[in-house]
């Protein structure tokens, strides 16, 4: 005769018997703790770090972060969570501790962790190819209102020359909301064009011209800095600039000797 | 009768061999009188007022050190007798095992795995102390703005060499001393497969290191330690002492590779099939056998701009159709790589020290070992991630973040096994157990921001900042180098006969662990506001940020002295071990100390894995 005792407990059971557990209980609760922890991190306390945002490009970047801590948030709460629990619940003495269960494998669990984590990887490259789409296809456009500025690193100076308007600079000002394609190379070794606010970076290399696109949209000073080690005064590569409004543009091309349209 | 009872307890007598008078400072008078002539002969040859007769000149001498070192301490002994129909004698053999020599065998040509995993140790251990200490300085020099304590060109000699030191240390730290001393005890050899070539291997790897160091007198390396052309080829003498290094150090680790991975295909004991293997034999046969193809392409990366430095060749020149984006793709697909190669034996000391002090199995040994076959297969397809901007075609960077943000997968499955040990455990808090845990929260804040940094928009803005020094400071200094001193804290016993002072440890390990943080999060902030990598000096922004790392430096560097008075102290008169303080269940804790010369005298029979821990419930 089979009677409700001697049949296995439910999943239901099962679960209830879980969640009451004092060790589960204490982890979940400490688990919680660093995942808020790492949303209010991510949130608001990171972005304070970053400079201005002056362009699509370093929203994307800020972004990125932004967002993957918040995804990656319970995962790492899970984990410090029963880290931090049996941490506390340690053994003390001086003699190994009695054994715990012989917990070998334990299938579903394992399951469910590589899913989860494939899903938050396929998470990851999709957002990531996405921008990285748009990034490109608006790189691949013609722009034919576009500025071209070249830029030109040597040891250790960056160069501006804007040849649509017939003159070169070590100041980098763009008028803001119009599409800036920078043709970049170098004279000597390797260096990277780091244009801080903007958010893009490409290096300059010898014999060689890369190209960096992007749109100002915030007015306001940017630095320029050397983001490849060039030698002796690589950490006084640095120049400034401005995002300025189309007229102040243009009557600082003028004061810097160049012809406007 | 008595005087062949004596005969065994002394050091056996290989009669008037060669052998016996060779050992390191015979090594060290002909390497350097070979160099002194090289550098007289080549002199005659080449003119030393131009710059690439000077690199010929000082590459010669330096290959000269090399070999001149290796024929002093005897090296080639064994290799010359076969070349001419011979071999050593058996007395001769068990000289170079040093049997009954004490201290002096770890200043010779020592065939005795164990022997040559102190040797590593104590390399190990100097490298890092060297390397921290320049460390030290970097941060002492960026403590505030416009501080300028070194010249810039000191300053970039301190990030370059610091850097490579601390690459070469690290990828020894775990395989070296452990994988030579411990790994063939865990599976029940008695001695490597090609003892020889062990002696050989770390040999080798002393002479590169000398040979590193004497880029300071040679004017520094101005290129940070990836060493990128153009400017490493342009750069004065000093650049040949690391491409000298690298040349030799590739050869060392190709030989420790075959001698490792052999001696654990081929000399496990009766019953250790592959599902009984130690975790921390599996960590280190991954990592060794992916040294073998990662590191020739760095050594050709470095032949090929010696031949640009001294005979015009223009591999990387753009302007005679080299290419500067050529240097970085070999150096990657061999750095890559290497920060596993790095990563996983120390990871596999902190999976093999878990269930010793949680008393349960290694959850999923399986999983552990997907998760490190995964990480190394990865690992040689995601080297572009390092030139998402260096201006190629940006189509090109769509494969290389997709293979990249799949490592997370296989990372993820070392968390797991972690986490499922530690699960309804009880651990035992001793110094090994606490790397483990300092080693989740480090991993996980390197990992996930490494998941940032492999994302192409992040990386637009982080690429060449502070961040990047931040992220893989925290995979390899805190999981990696974490889990080497977690081992050492295990295998001291075993390797010294005595006990680790417990206290000194305890301290050390908080505040190295507590100042690391402290460096690398400033680190973390002064990247994302924008401040560059490598640089001498910076701007009023940063100001706090790295002060912050630079007070965490102290900290650390405090605390490590703090661990190396633990070690010498400890190793002197510290209490005598028993021959298994921790209660571990792996074969290299059924030996006693002083281990005999062949490890066991009966030869072990393995019927189960080392993890047979627990009640079953
Ligand atoms: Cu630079
Ligand atoms: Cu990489």
């Amino acid at each position: 005769m089979i009677t409700s005792d001697s049949l296995p407990p439910s999943i239901g059971d099962r679960t209830r018997k879980f969640i009451k557990r004092h060790d589960v209980r204490m982890s979940f609760l400490y688990g919680s703790f660093f995942t808020l922890l790492f949303i209010f991190l991510g949130l608001s306390f990171y972005p304070k770090f970053m400079p201005k945002i002056m362009s699509e490009q370093m929203q994307n970047g800020k972004e990125v972060i932004v967002y993957f801590t918040v995804i990656s948030a319970p995962i790492a709460g899970l984990v410090l969570g029963i880290a931090l629990y049996t941490f506390l619940n340690r053994h003390k003495g001086d003699t190994p501790p009695p054994d715990g269960p012989a917990i070998r494998t334990n299938t579903p669990v394992i399951l469910v962790w590589t899913v989860v984590s494939s899903l938050f990887c396929l998470v990851a490259i999709v957002w990531g190819l996405v921008e990285m789409n748009v990034a490109s296809s608006e790189a691949a456009e013609n722009e034919p209102n576009a500025i071209v500025v070249e830029v030109t690193g040597s040891q250790w100076v960056w160069n501006f020359n804007y040849p649509e308007y017939g003159f070169s600079t070590d100041k980098l000002n763009l008028p803001i909301d119009r599409p800036v394609v920078f043709r970049i190379t170098s004279v000597d070794v390797n260096h990277s064009f780091w244009p801080v606010q903007l958010g893009v970076k490409v290096d300059a290399n010898r014999y060689a011209v890369t190209t960096a696109r992007t749109t100002p949209n915030v007015l306001g000073v940017i630095d320029i800095k050397c983001a490849e080690l060039c030698g002796l005064y690589h950490a006084y590569m640095e120049s400034e600039g401005e995002i300025m409004t189309a007229a102040n543009f243009n009557s600082w091309v003028k004061a810097e000797g160049g012809h406007t349209a | 009768m008595t005087t062949f009872a004596n005969k065994t307890q002394t050091a056996p007598k290989p009669g008037r061999s060669l052998i016996t008078k060779l050992n390191m400072g015979t090594g060290l008078v002909v390497g350097i009188v070979s160099a002194e002539v090289m550098y007289w002969l080549s002199k005659s040859w080449f003119d030393i007022n131009e710059a690439a007769e000077i690199n010929k000149i000082l590459t010669l001498s330096m290959f000269a050190w090399c070999i001149g070192f290796l024929v002093g301490i005897g090296a080639f002994i064994g290799p010359f007798r076969w070349l001419i129909g011979k071999d050593l004698t058996a007395e001769e053999h068990l000289y170079m095992a040093g049997e009954g020599q004490g201290i002096s065998r770890y200043f010779k040509y020592c065939t005795d795995h164990k022997v040559v995993g102190i040797q590593y140790l104590v390399g190990v251990m100097t490298m890092l102390g060297v390397g921290g200490a320049m460390a030290m300085m970097i941060r002492t020099n960026l403590i505030q703005p416009g501080s300028r304590l070194v010249t810039p060109e000191i300053y970039n000699s301190l990030v370059g060499l610091h850097g490579i030191t601390m690459i070469i240390a690290l990828i020894v730290v775990s395989t070296g001393p452990f994988g030579n001393f411990i790994l063939p005890i865990m599976i029940g050899a008695r001695d490597m497969a090609f003892p020889r070539l062990n002696a050989l291997s770390w040999w080798l790897l002393f002479t590169a290191i000398i040979t590193l160091c004497s880029a300071w007198f040679f004017g520094g390396i101005p290129t940070g330690w990836t060493a990128y052309a153009p400017l490493s080829v342009q750069a004065g003498p000093g650049m040949n002492a690391f491409i000298v290094a690298i040349i030799i150090f590739a050869i060392s680790s190709a030989i420790a590779g075959a001698n490792i991975t052999t001696t654990v295909v081929t000399m496990r004991a009766k019953g250790m099939n592959l599902t009984r293997i130690p975790i921390f034999v599996i960590g280190a046969t991954i990592s060794v056998a992916m040294a073998i193809p990662a590191f020739p392409t760095f050594m050709a990366s470095q032949i090929m701009a010696a031949f640009d430095r001294t005979i015009g060749t223009g591999f990387y020149d753009a302007n005679v159709g080299g290419s500067g984006w050529l240097y970085a793709h070999l150096f990657w697909i061999m750095g890559h790589p290497e920060v596993y190669v790095i990563l996983i034996p120390g990871v596999a000391v902190l999976l093999e020290i878990a269930p010793v002090f949680v008393r349960k199995p290694l959850f999923s040994v399986n999983s552990a070992i997907l998760g490190f076959a995964g990480i190394a297969g990865l690992s040689f397809l995601v080297w572009a991630h390092h030139m998402y901007i260096s201006g190629w075609s940006p189509s090109l960077n769509g494969p290389f973040m997709v293979t990249t943000e799949m490592i997370s997968i296989p990372t993820g499955l070392i968390f797991l096994v972690l986490l499922g040990t530690l699960w309804r455990g009880k651990p035992w808090l001793k110094l090994p157990m606490l790397g483990v845990y300092a080693f989740i929260w480090n991993f996980l804040i390197g990992g996930v921001t490494g998941i940032y940094l492999s994302d192409v928009p992040a990386d637009d803005y982080l690429h060449g900042s502070m961040f990047v020094t931040a992220h893989f400071h925290y995979t390899l200094m805190g999981a990696a180098l974490t889990g080497a001193i977690a081992g050492l804290a295990f295998w001291f016993p075993k390797m010294t006969g005595r006990m680790l002072h417990e206290r000194a440890g305890y301290i050390s390990f908080w505040m190295v662990q507590i100042g690391f943080n402290l460096i690398f999060l400033g680190m973390f902030a002064a990247g994302s506001q924008g401040q560059p990598r490598r640089v001498a000096d910076y701007a009023q922004t940063f100001a706090t940020s790295d002060l912050i790392s630079t007070i965490g430096a102290y900290l650390t560097g405090t605390g490590m002295l703090v661990l190396l008075w633990a070690v010498i102290h400890s190793w002197r008169n510290g209490k005598i071990a028993p021959t298994n303080p921790w209660g571990s269940k792996t074969l290299e804790w059924t030996v006693p100390y002083p281990i005999p010369l062949e490890n066991f005298h009966e030869t072990p029979v393995v019927t189960s894995d080392g993890y047979g821990y627990g009640r079953s419930n």
